[in-house]
C-alpha cells in the first residue's frame, strides 16, 4: 500500500477519488475487523451491522462525486449550447429590426419575429446531435446519481430490517407475472365461453 | 428637443390593460382544478387494474352496427378527445350515429413497472375488443388509435385482424427512424434500460420536459400572453384552460413498456421493419388486410407525417386511404378543422364500411 499512499499527491481527480476510496475501505474495513473480535462480549444487537452499514454508504457517497464530476461537465455543455443559440438568434433579431419600436403595431411586428427566430434557432439545436447526445448524457448521469441514493435508501431501510427497493420489485414482478398469467385464462375462458354459446 | 424620441400613448394603454387583466383574471376564470374534462355523459363497463372500458351514451340512434373502439395515446389522458362540447371528437361520432368506446389506460403507479406492450395489446386492448364483441354481439370492431395508442392498435390489429372490421389510425408513431420531430431526437440517445432499472417508470416531468423544447417561445411565452390578452373572451379562455389543463396531466409509462417503445420504435425502428415482437409474437404488419383509413397533419410537431405514413404503405389492405390535414397533433382531433373537415370524412368513410 506504499505505492497507493504515496500517490497521495494524486496526478487526476481520478487517483484522487480512487485513493479516498481506498482509504475510507481500508479504515471501515479495519475497524470493522477488529470491533468484530471484541463484539461477540460486548455487542446488543443491531448495532453490530453499525460498520458494514457505513461503509456501504461511505462507498456510495464516494461513487457520488465521481458521478458529480461526469454530470457538471454535461450540464455545463447543455447551458453553453443553450447560451450560445441565445446570442446568435438575438443577433439574427437585431439584424432583422434595428430600430426601436415606436407604436403598438411595431412592438407586435417585432414580438413576432424575435419569437420566431428564437423558435426556429432553438428547434434546430434540440434537433441536432450534439443537443441529444449530451442531453443522453446528462439524464444518464442524473440516473446514476439516483442510483447512489438508491442504494444508500437500501442500506438504511435494510438496517431498520425494511425490504430493498429489489425486494419489493421481486415482489412487483411476480405479482405481474401471475396477474398475467390469470387475466390471460380468464380471457381463454371468455372466449371459449362465447365460442360454446353460438 | 428634437430628437426626444415620444412613447405611442396606445403602448401604454396596452401595458395597462394587460396589468388590469392579469389582475382580473382570477375573478373571471375557473382555476383549471374546477373543470371537468369528461364532458360527454359515459359508464365505465369494464375496469381491469387501472384501465377503463368507457361506453358513451348515444346522442341519436346508432345509425351503424358495428361498434368504435378509440386507443387513446399513452401520453396524456384520453380527455383531448373529449375536450368541449363543440370540439370533442367522442360527440361528433356519437351525432353521427356510432356507438363509441375509448379505452382509458389510467394512471399506472410503481406497483406496475413490469406492465408490457404484450399486456396493453394482448392484455387490456383485447379484453375490450372481446368486451364490446359480447355486448354488441358482433364478430368485429372498428378500432381507432391515436398516437402512441395508434402504435398498440397496430400491433394488435396484425395480431388479431379478426377481431377489426376497419381499422383508423391517426397520427399513429410507427416508423421512428424517419421521425424529424424534437422528441425523437432526444428518445434516439437516451438510454431507457438505466432509466428504467434506476426509478421504474417513466416519470411525467421527463415528458413535460420534452414538451417544454416543443416551440418554447410560442408555447412558453406567447400562449400565456395571448391567454391574459384575450381574458374577456369566454369561449377563447376556455378552451385554453381546458388544453392546459390536459397538457399538465401525464401519467407515467409503464417502466417496460417504456423501455420497449424507446428501443423498438425509436431506436432500432423494428416495427416497420416486420421485426418487432410483442409478448412472443412477431408483428407483421402485411396481416392489416381490412380496411385502413390513415390520418397525418402536416404541422404535426409530436409525431411527424413522415414517422406516420409509413403505415399506409406497409399494410396487407387493399382498401387503404391517407388522409394529410394542414394542422398540428392535437388541431388534428381537437379543433375547429377537426369538426369540420377530419371527423366528416373520417365519419363517411366508416359509415359506408359499418
Amino acid at each position: 500500500m506504499q505505492s497507493k499512499s504515496s500517490k497521495n499527491s494524486a496526478e487526476s481527480p481520478k487517483e484522487m477519488t480512487e485513493y479516498y476510496k481506498h482509504l475510507s475501505l481500508f479504515w471501515t474495513d479495519i475497524i470493522h475487523l477488529m470491533s468484530s473480535k471484541p463484539q461477540a462480549l460486548t455487542s446488543i444487537g443491531p448495532m453490530r451491522s453499525f460498520a458494514a452499514n457505513s461503509k456501504k454508504i461511505a462507498v456510495e457517497l464516494i461513487e457520488i462525486n465521481e458521478n458529480l464530476v461526469g454530470f457538471n461537465q454535461y450540464i455545463t455543455e447543455y447551458y453553453k449550447q443553450l447560451s450560445n443559440v441565445w446570442g446568435i438568434a438575438q443577433k439574427k433579431v437585431n439584424l432583422k429590426s434595428p430600430k426601436i419600436p415606436q407604436d403598438v403595431e411595431q412592438i407586435e411586428a417585432m414580438k413576432r419575429i424575435w419569437i420566431d427566430i428564437f423558435d426556429n434557432d432553438f428547434t434546430e439545436l434540440f434537433d441536432s446531435k450534439k443537443f441529444g447526445e449530451n442531453y443522453g448524457n446528462l439524464v444518464s448521469k442524473e440516473l446514476e446519481l439516483t442510483k447512489h441514493w438508491n442504494n444508500i435508501t437500501n442500506v438504511i431501510l435494510q438496517s431498520v430490517n425494511l425490504p430493498s427497493k429489489e425486494e419489493i420489485d421481486e415482489v412487483y414482478n411476480e405479482i405481474h407475472s401471475l396477474k398475467k398469467r390469470v387475466s390471460k385464462l380468464e380471457l381463454e375462458l371468455k372466449k371459449e365461453k362465447r365460442k360454446n354459446a353460438k | 428637443m428634437q430628437n426626444e424620441s415620444r412613447i405611442d400613448p396606445k403602448i401604454i394603454e396596452e401595458i395597462l390593460k394587460f396589468s388590469k387583466n392579469v389582475i382580473d383574471a382570477p375573478k373571471l376564470v375557473a382555476a383549471p382544478d374546477e373543470i371537468n374534462l369528461e364532458v360527454t355523459p359515459h359508464e365505465v363497463v369494464q375496469k381491469i387494474d387501472k384501465t377503463r372500458l368507457l361506453h358513451y351514451k348515444p346522442i341519436i340512434e346508432t345509425k351503424h352496427k358495428t361498434p368504435l373502439l378509440i386507443s387513446y395515446a399513452l401520453i396524456n389522458r384520453f380527455h383531448i378527445l373529449d375536450i368541449h362540447p363543440q370540439k370533442s371528437w367522442v360527440r361528433n361520432l356519437l351525432e353521427q350515429g356510432f356507438e363509441v368506446y375509448m379505452l382509458d389506460w389510467g394512471t399506472p403507479t410503481s406497483m406496475d413497472k413490469y406492465l408490457d406492450f404484450d399486456d396493453y395489446v394482448n392484455g387490456y386492448l383485447d379484453s375490450s375488443v372481446e368486451y364490446i364483441k359480447n355486448q354488441s354481439s358482433t364478430e368485429q370492431i372498428s378500432l381507432q388509435g391515436y398516437c402512441t395508442g395508434a402504435t398498440i392498435a397496430t400491433a394488435y390489429t396484425a395480431l388479431h385482424p379478426e377481431n377489426v372490421k376497419n381499422y383508423i389510425a391517426t397520427a399513429p408513431v410507427i416508423d421512428g427512424w424517419k421521425d424529424t420531430t424534437v422528441i425523437s431526437n432526444l428518445a434516439k440517445h437516451m438510454d431507457a434500460d438505466k432509466m428504467v432499472e434506476t426509478i421504474g417508470n417513466m416519470p411525467p416531468e421527463f415528458m413535460y420536459y420534452c414538451f417544454s423544447v416543443l416551440k418554447p417561445f410560442e408555447q412558453g411565452i406567447e400562449k400565456y400572453v395571448k391567454f391574459f390578452k384575450n381574458i374577456d373572451d369566454k369561449k377563447y379562455v376556455d378552451n385554453f384552460l381546458r388544453v392546459e389543463k390536459w397538457l399538465g396531466d401525464t401519467p407515467p409509462i409503464p417502466g417496460e413498456l417504456f423501455k420497449q417503445w424507446i428501443k423498438d420504435i425509436y431506436q432500432e425502428n423494428l416495427l416497420i421493419q416486420n421485426k418487432m415482437h410483442v409478448g412472443d409474437e412477431l408483428i407483421d404488419l402485411k396481416k392489416i388486410d381490412m380496411p385502413m383509413f390513415t390520418q397525418v397533419a402536416v404541422g404535426d410537431h409530436l409525431v411527424s407525417p413522415e414517422c406516420s405514413m409509413p403505415l399506409h404503405y406497409a399494410v396487407g389492405s387493399k382498401d387503404k386511404t391517407l388522409k394529410i390535414y394542414p394542422t398540428g397533433h392535437v388541431g388534428m382531433i381537437a379543433s375547429s378543422l377537426s369538426q369540420k373537415k377530419v371527423l366528416p370524412e373520417m365519419g363517411t368513410w366508416l359509415a359506408e364500411r359499418s
